[in-house]
């Protein structure tokens, strides 16, 4: 009884002292900037999908019906999830030996293995989506070289596809996956490598048994950075992919800058908002339970 | 003995002093400034070497430039409710008539521009002043491809495997849509027939993207035809690329450029002395010598000779589209676009 009201006191009094010095003033300017800046716009995206005509003149439930009774659009959104799970994919499988890669090298090495991932976010992403078709394009140095190779007699058509738009969507947003991979791998100890490759493992088994589990966190929040950017670059799927490829991120700007119909824009919005967001979340939760599984 | 060591307070005088006398120019000098929005690429060009200098000089007015499609201006100046983010648009027919429908101009009175007497009567209305004409038509890569002769060549080989086509977005991609529908049956207010003979070669086409995308796509070699407007061709050509223009056999399509003060803009007088400035004889002379190749609507303006128009009273003779009654179709056009290009 006296251990649990000392307890209580103790609790009291730290609740006290959090409240007087507590870090949370210090997160107050962004907690407020946060909430003047994306809460009340987005509240502000829904409440404008609730009209049924782009002067506002009309509250109901219009535009969403239309959008959510169109087929079409149960495609594009499939679609424009399954671009994310691609882009996901290849940064993944390209990514990751990259990673273990670095994790081996030097210091030295791995300071300007690091330099050399960082650099293509020095770049817009504008000019890298630039730079994709010089590459892809039809007299691009792909073609160029596979003409000049003799493997092929007319140009391959690479622009305007999904493969061309996932290759290049796996270099532009490469960096996203490697920067939190490598920050979770480096604090790996090299120790439980050693001991399990001592005690017998084969590479592979070390590998798969306590490299990749350590790793997932890392891997989890590379998924998610990934995903959320592929599925929103609306210059790189509109440019590289051409029109014949349709994402969400078109539909928003085709009803909000060429059309005007807000409403409809909006609708589009919130769709990719919450599709994208639920991937997200089940991401997240497989994060959790990484987390979970490696401490508990 | 006089100490020359600089105390703290005379450096602190000095500087202040300096700091201050930099101020000066600004105070002695600066008589305003505007904000006008132009096209990228050749308008920007061209107004960035020809009108920013010249306003400077003549009105002492600092001209910042925001490069924008119409569609952007409309979209932002929309979005800024009353607060225009730019002082002055320019605008193509389609985005005019948006802009007009949501209330974003200031009134605009003719009487205060000082080279009203040498414009072409009807330049100038309530809502703005035309400041050039705009033609649009085919362009395609004479290395490696026959002249197109007209809107229906670009639908068979050797054009159509080569071509690069854009949607509703822009005015230029409307109408060149609109004209090719005309060429199977179609009409202004219906493109049914350009929908049902594209979809029959889409497999074929090189390349659909949108209009911003496009100049690059034939720079790439993507495409080596597309529907487009001179001054695109313009600047290409100024890069050395293989590129050269085509007034389709049906003929070319021509609208005005017009421009208009934005609603709720604090800069009225300096904005009436950029329009002035811009339809006046000088610039107008300036901006049609290539590589901008404008056409000038100031009649006093004389012409170099590779014009597409020599001047707006062949504007007749070019088909011309009203947009009046385009617009309320383009939703649903660009919404059809979608899905029959779609893959």
């Amino acid at each position: 009884m006296t251990l649990a009201l000392a307890a209580g006191r103790e609790t009291a009094g730290g609740l006290r002292r959090y409240l007087r010095f507590g870090e949370w003033q210090l997160a107050l300017p962004l907690a407020l900037a946060f909430a003047a800046l994306f809460l009340a716009p987005l509240l502000l995206l829904v409440a404008v999908s609730f009209f049924d005509d782009d002067k506002f003149q009309q509250a109901g439930f219009a535009s969403w019906t239309r959008f959510f009774t169109d087929p079409f659009n149960y495609k594009v959104i499939a679609d424009t999830l399954l671009l994310g799970v691609k882009t996901v994919c290849t940064t993944v499988v390209v990514g990751y030996p990259l990673a273990l890669v670095y994790l081996d090298l030097p210091p030295r090495l791995q300071k300007i293995l690091l330099f050399i991932i960082v650099m293509p976010l020095l770049l817009s992403v504008v000019v890298r989506t630039f730079a994709w078709i010089v590459v892809l394009g039809r007299e691009g140095l792909v073609n160029q070289l596979l003409l000049g190779l003799g493997l092929i007699s007319e140009p391959l058509r690479l622009l305007q596809t999904e493969l061309g738009l996932v290759i290049s969507l796996t270099q532009i947003e490469m960096p996203l996956m490697l920067l939190p991979l490598i920050s979770v791998m480096s604090r790996l100890d090299p120790n439980l490598r050693d001991a399990a490759a001592a005690l017998g493992a084969s590479r592979w088994r070390v590998l798969f048994t306590v490299i990749v589990p350590l790793s997932m966190p890392g891997l989890i929040a590379g998924c998610l950075l990934v995903f959320a950017s592929s599925t929103t670059a609306f210059i790189s799927q509109t440019v590289i992919g051409g029109v014949r490829l349709i994402y969400l991120p078109l539909v928003v700007w085709q009803q909000g800058l060429v059309v005007y119909h807000w409403p409809a824009a909006a609708v589009a919005s919130l769709a990719l908002v919450v599709s994208v967001l639920s991937v997200i979340a089940a991401l997240s939760w497989l994060g959790r339970r990484s987390t979970g599984y490696l401490h508990g | 003995m006089t100490n020359h060591a600089l105390s703290r307070r005379s450096l602190l005088a000095g500087v202040s002093a300096l700091g201050g006398a930099s101020l000066l120019p600004d105070l002695a000098f600066a008589k305003g400034t505007l904000t006008a929005t132009t096209y990228p690429g050749t308008w920007e060009d061209a107004y960035r070497a020809i009108v920013m200098p010249a306003l400077k000089k003549k009105e002492d007015i600092d001209l910042e430039l925001a490069p924008m499609f119409a569609m952007d201006q409309v979209g932002k100046a929309k979005a800024a409710r009353g607060a225009p983010p730019f002082d002055v648009f320019v605008l193509d027919p389609g985005p005019r008539i948006v802009a007009i429908e949501s209330g974003l101009f200031e009134k605009f009175d003719g009487k205060k521009l000082a080279n009203l007497a040498k414009m072409p009567a009807g330049l100038v209305d309530e809502h703005g002043v035309g400041v050039s004409a705009q033609v649009v038509g085919i362009a395609y890569n004479p290395k490696k491809l026959p002249a197109p002769k007209g809107w229906k060549d670009l639908l068979v080989d050797p054009w159509v495997s080569r071509l690069g086509l854009t949607g509703f977005q822009t005015t230029f991609g409307t109408s060149s849509l609109i004209e090719i529908s005309k060429q199977f049956g179609g009409s202004l207010t219906d493109v049914e027939p350009a929908f049902v003979e594209l979809k029959k070669v889409l497999p074929k086409v090189a390349a659909v993207g949108l209009p911003a995308a496009m100049p690059g796509l034939f720079q790439q070699g993507q495409c080596d035809v597309m529907y487009t407007n001179t001054q695109t061709v313009a600047t290409l050509k100024g890069k050395d690329i293989d590129i050269e223009f085509v007034k389709p056999e049906s003929g070319a399509i021509a609208f005005y450029t017009t421009m208009h003060i934005a609603k709720g803009t604090p800069e009225i007088t300096n904005a009436y002395k950029y329009l002035d400035l811009v339809v006046g004889k000088e610039v107008q002379e300036a901006l049609t010598k290539p590589p901008y190749n404008l056409v000038p609507v100031n009649k006093d303006a004389a012409l170099p000779p590779d014009l597409p128009m020599k001047s707006l009273d062949e504007m007749t003779k070019y088909i011309n589209h009203d947009w009046a009654k385009i617009n309320p179709q383009r939703a649903a056009w660009i919404e059809k676009f979608n899905k029959e290009m779609a893959k």
